[in-house]
C-alpha cells in the first residue's frame, strides 16, 4: 500500500494505491499520524486504485473514523470499486464512512 | 493496588540474572603445568568468577566434563596423553557438548595453528603469555553468549509449549466430532467442515447446535486480523454466545445481542464478521442473518445462488439493525459458508480469486457430480495453488441435506 496526501486549504484527500491488508498496519498508522499534523475539516480517502481490502484493512478505516471524530473532522471514501466496493457494502461500513 | 514492577520473571534476557549466572558459571581449566593452572585460576577469580575447577591433562578433562559438565573450558593444546586438539574433537562429536564454549590457550601461535585449532572445534583462542584482562573479558563474553542463548532458547521453547496448549484449547471451542455425527444422524444432513489457523492460533470460529422445533443453528465467524489477539477474541465471543441461548432461535436477535455485549470489549478497529442461520431439518426452511461475512451459497446439482449476508460486523456499533431473511434448503442441496481467505488469497498468477471465481469453482465441482464432497474438492484445488502458507485463517462449512432416497 502507498498513499499520497493532497492538501488544499481545509480539505485533504488521501490517494491510496495497492492492497490495504493486515500487513499494512504500520504504514496506515503512519498515515494517521501524517493527517494529525495538518489542520483539516474534511478528509476523503480515494480508493480508486485499491484492488483489495481485507478485514484488518476495514478495521483501519474504523480507527481513522474514530480519529476523525475525536479531532473534529469528517471522513469519507470515494472511488471504491470491485472487491473494495463489495466489502464496504457487505459490511455496511460505506454507511459509516459517508462523511 | 500495588504497583507491578518488572522483575526477573518478566525480564527473560535480564542482565542481572545473566551476570549472576556468569559469576557462578562452572569453569574447567585444563593444563599440564600446575603453575599455569594456578595462574589462570587466580586470574579468573580476580575477575569475579567463583566456580573454578582444574584438570591436569586431556584424559582427566574428558572424565571431569563427563561427570560434571562445565559451562566453559579453558584448554591447553600441548599436553601429554590426550592433547587439546583431541579433547576438542571428542567434545564436538558428542551432541551434549557441541555448543560448550572452549577457549584454547597456546604459546606457539602460527596462522596454521589457529586454523587447526578452530577446525578441531575451539570457540576462541588466547595466546600465551596470558594477558589477564583479555582472558577475563573473553571468558565473560563467551559465558554471557552461552547464557543468553540458553535463556532465549528456553523462552522460545516455553512459548511454543504455551501456544500448543492454547491451540488445543482453541480447538476445543469447535464442535466435537461426536456432536456433529449425532446431529447428522438425527437431522438427515452431512456437515462437511474444515478449519485451519494460519498462525498457531486463529481468529476464525464455527459452530452448530440443536434447537427446539426440529431446527439446528449454524454459525461461521471471522475476527478481524489474526494471531493471538484475534484468537483471544474467539474465546470471548464463544463465551458470550453461551449467554444468549434463548435468542439462538432468532438469528437477527442473536447477532444483535452479541454485538451489544461485545462492543464495549472489542478494541477499536476489531470486529467479527459473522453469518448465522437456523435450518428446519424436516421442512428445509432456513432463517438467516448476516454481519458482513462472505456471502454463503446454496448449491444444488444444477445451480449456485448467493445469500445476502450484508450487515454491520459484530462489535462496531451497539445497536446494529440486523435483518432476518428467509429461504429454503431443499433436499439434495448444500448450504456452504466460508471465511474470506478463500476469495482473498493470492493465486499463482498474482490475482485473487474473488467471489465470482469461487462461484465458478463451485459450479464446476457440482457439474461433475461432486457436490457432496464440495469442501474437500474446493480445498484440494485451493491448496494446489497456494505456494506459501495461508495469509489468514480458513474455515469452510457445508451442510448437505440428504435427498428423498437417502437410506436412513
Amino acid at each position: 500500500m502507498d498513499y499520497r496526501i493532497e492538501n488544499s486549504g481545509k480539505d485533504a484527500c488521501v490517494v491510496f494505491t495497492g492492497d490495504i491488508t493486515f500487513s499494512e498496519n504500520v504504514s496506515f498508522r503512519q498515515l494517521l499520524r501524517d493527517i494529525e499534523e495538518i489542520d483539516i475539516d474534511k478528509c476523503v480517502f480515494d480508493l480508486t486504485n485499491v484492488d483489495m481490502v481485507d478485514s484488518a484493512g476495514l478495521g483501519m478505516f474504523l480507527i481513522a473514523r474514530e480519529q476523525a471524530e475525536t479531532a473534529g473532522w469528517r471522513i469519507s471514501v470515494k472511488g471504491a470499486q470491485g472487491h473494495v466496493a463489495s466489502m464496504l457494502k457487505l459490511t455496511k461500513l460505506s454507511d459509516l464512512l459517508d462523511g | 493496588m500495588a504497583d507491578i514492577k518488572p522483575d526477573e520473571t518478566t525480564d527473560f534476557s535480564g542482565k542481572a540474572r545473566i551476570e549472576g549466572s556468569v559469576n557462578n558459571a562452572r569453569i574447567l581449566i585444563v593444563d599440564d603445568m600446575a603453575l599455569m593452572r594456578q595462574m589462570i585460576g587466580m586470574c579468573l577469580i580476580r575477575g569475579g568468577l567463583e566456580n573454578i575447577h582444574y584438570a591436569s591433562d586431556g584424559d582427566e578433562a574428558l572424565t571431569a566434563i563427563e561427570e560434571n559438565p562445565p559451562d566453559l573450558v579453558v584448554l591447553d593444546l600441548n599436553m601429554p596423553r590426550v592433547s587439546g586438539y583431541e579433547v576438542c574433537r571428542k567434545l564436538r562429536a558428542d551432541e551434549r557438548f557441541k555448543d560448550l564454549p572452549i577457549l584454547v590457550q597456546s604459546a606457539s601461535e602460527t596462522p596454521e595453528e589457529r586454523v587447526e585449532v578452530f577446525k578441531a572445534g575451539a570457540t576462541d583462542f588466547v595466546s600465551k603469555p596470558i594477558n589477564q584482562p583479555e582472558l577475563q573479558a573473553r571468558v565473560r563474553m563467551h559465558l554471557e553468549n552461552r547464557f543468553l542463548i540458553t535463556s532465549l532458547t528456553d523462552f522460545m521453547e516455553g512459548m511454543k509449549r504455551e501456544l500448543v496448549l492454547a491451540r488445543e484449547m482453541q480447538e476445543s471451542l469447535l464442535p466435537e466430532t461426536i456432536t456433529i455425527s449425532e446431529m447428522e444422524e438425527q437431522c438427515g444432513i452431512v456437515i462437511e467442515n474444515y478449519y485451519q489457523a494460519c498462525f498457531e492460533l486463529g481468529g476464525d470460529l464455527w459452530g452448530c447446535w440443536m434447537l427446539p422445533e426440529d431446527k439446528i443453528g449454524v454459525f461461521v465467524l471471522d475476527i478481524s486480523g489474526h494471531g493471538v489477539g484475534a484468537a483471544l477474541n474467539t474465546f470471548r465471543i464463544h463465551a458470550t454466545m453461551a449467554r444468549f441461548k434463548w435468542s439462538m432461535q432468532d438469528p437477527a436477535t442473536f447477532l444483535t445481542d452479541l454485538s451489544r455485549a461485545l462492543k464495549p470489549h472489542f478494541a477499536l478497529g476489531q470486529f467479527a464478521t459473522m453469518f448465522y442461520y437456523t435450518l428446519n431439518y424436516k421442512t428445509g426452511d432456513i432463517v438467516y442473518a448476516g454481519a458482513g461475512a462472505p456471502r454463503p451459497m446454496i448449491v444444488s446439482d444444477k445451480s449456485v445462488r448467493l445469500l445476502d449476508s450484508t450487515g454491520m460486523p459484530i462489535g462496531i456499533v451497539k445497536k446494529p439493525d440486523y435483518i432476518n431473511h428467509e429461504d429454503r434448503l431443499e433436499k439434495d442441496e448444500t448450504l456452504f459458508c466460508y471465511s474470506d481467505v478463500l476469495v482473498e488469497a493470492v493465486q499463482p498468477d498474482g490475482s485473487f480469486l474473488g467471489e465470482d471465481g469461487l462461484v465458478k469453482w463451485v459450479e464446476k465441482i457440482v457439474s461433475s457430480g461432486e457436490r457432496k464432497s464440495l469442501v474437500s474438492k474446493l480445498l484440494w484445488r485451493f491448496f494446489d495453488g497456494q505456494a506459501e502458507s495461508l495469509p489468514d485463517d480458513l474455515t469452510a462449512v457445508a451442510v448437505h441435506r440428504h435427498g428423498p432416497d437417502h437410506d436412513e
